[in-house]
């Protein structure tokens, strides 16, 4: 498979014979990066599926209008934490019809999981960052899992770098204290 | 494709975290997917684009009934002709002469029906005589083959009180 920057991909999936095959790349270039993002957030298979497809599906009806002022990784990664933060707020949404909280429900999926054969030590992490709230849940796992700069996810999230270092720092004291148990 | 982020010096102060969150850093989450997840993930993704493009395409054909501009007219000639049907009632008592030229044409080629008509013509004229006749109810006693002389006569239309200039005349 050829190796093709974003923007040449992009350019790629601009010209009409050719833009099944551009976006299969982009779909296999940013498939697992994305899957494992959602997965964290949504924490069960199916559901971290259901989300990625939509993920994917808006990517191809608008990246024609894509403006190149950011970066597509960027671009992805807005839609990705959007599509799974909508699917959390749903989810919420449902739980009020059923007698436990969707956190609750969302821990004893973990634990019943056939798709997670982590540790005790990463299982109690994974529980920890689910008692987060949602959007400090999504810079969590964007700076902890993913490595991401505090300037990209100012970018992806629309917040200053300062807010997102307090959130981070926030965050890791109290899975911290989950984990440790300090 | 591993994507690398660049975290700066001071964003990994920042970060501060406990040796043992460091550990579990970048390590493997725990979490798996089915055997050939991720290879199958693309075809799925355009087959449901492919789907969702063909019901776009069928929907839009019903979306076009949806538009006032298209079912509007179609309503109100419907409604005109329930109206006619069902409402405005029929004229009983008007007959509409139907000309039918070329039954009239077979007709006169037809040996029967032309006897038929000279009869009725023929019928009419003897019947519009016998009305003429007894239109005017002459009453005469003098009969056509005698011959009277002009004095007698009209001595004897003197006696019957009928003017002479009339009978001159005529």
């Amino acid at each position: 498979m050829p190796e093709y920057t974003d923007k040449e991909l992009i350019e790629l999936f601009h010209t009409a014979d050719r833009k099944h095959y551009a976006f299969n790349l982009l779909v296999r270039k940013y498939r697992e990066k994305i899957y494992y993002f959602v997965r964290r957030m949504v924490v069960t298979h199916d559901d971290a599926d259901d989300v990625v497809q939509n993920i994917f599906i808006k990517v191809w009806n608008n990246l024609d209008s894509f403006r190149e002022d950011s970066k597509f990784y960027t671009w992805l990664y807005r839609i990705a934490v959007n599509e799974s933060l909508s699917f959390l707020k749903s989810k919420k949404l449902h739980s009020y019809l059923s007698l436990s909280s969707p956190e609750a429900s969302m821990i004893r999926a973990v634990r019943d999981d056939n798709f997670f054969d982590g540790t005790e030590i990463q299982r109690r992490l994974r529980e920890a960052i689910i008692r987060l709230p949602k959007k400090q849940q999504a810079v969590f796992n964007m700076r902890y899992y993913d490595d991401m700069s505090y300037d990209q996810m100012s970018e992806i999230l629309g917040t200053s770098v300062g807010a997102l270092k307090a959130s981070y720092h926030f965050a890791v004291k109290k899975i911290e204290q989950s984990v440790t148990g300090i | 494709m591993k994507i690398k982020h660049t975290i700066s010096k001071q964003d990994q102060e920042t970060d501060n975290l406990s040796p043992q969150l460091e550990s579990l850093r970048h390590n493997e989450s725990g979490y798996k997917v089915p055997v050939g997840y991720f290879d199958a993930l693309s075809p799925r993704i355009i087959d449901r684009i492919n789907e969702k493009d063909n019901k776009v395409l069928s929907k839009s054909g019903i979306l076009v009934f949806r538009k006032p501009v298209v079912w509007a007219p179609l309503m109100a000639v419907a409604v005109a002709a329930v109206l006619l049907i069902f409402i405005v009632p029929p004229k009983t008592n008007q007959i509409i002469p139907v000309y039918d030229e070329l039954a009239d044409i077979n007709m006169a080629y037809d040996a029967s029906y032309a006897e038929e008509v000279l009869l009725a013509e023929s019928y009419n004229h003897d019947k519009e005589i016998e009305i003429a006749v007894n239109a005017i109810p002459v009453t005469t006693s003098v009969s056509e083959s005698s011959d009277l002389t002009e004095d007698e006569i009209e001595e004897y239309l003197k006696d019957q009180d009928i003017e002479i200039e009339i009978i001159t005349e005529y």
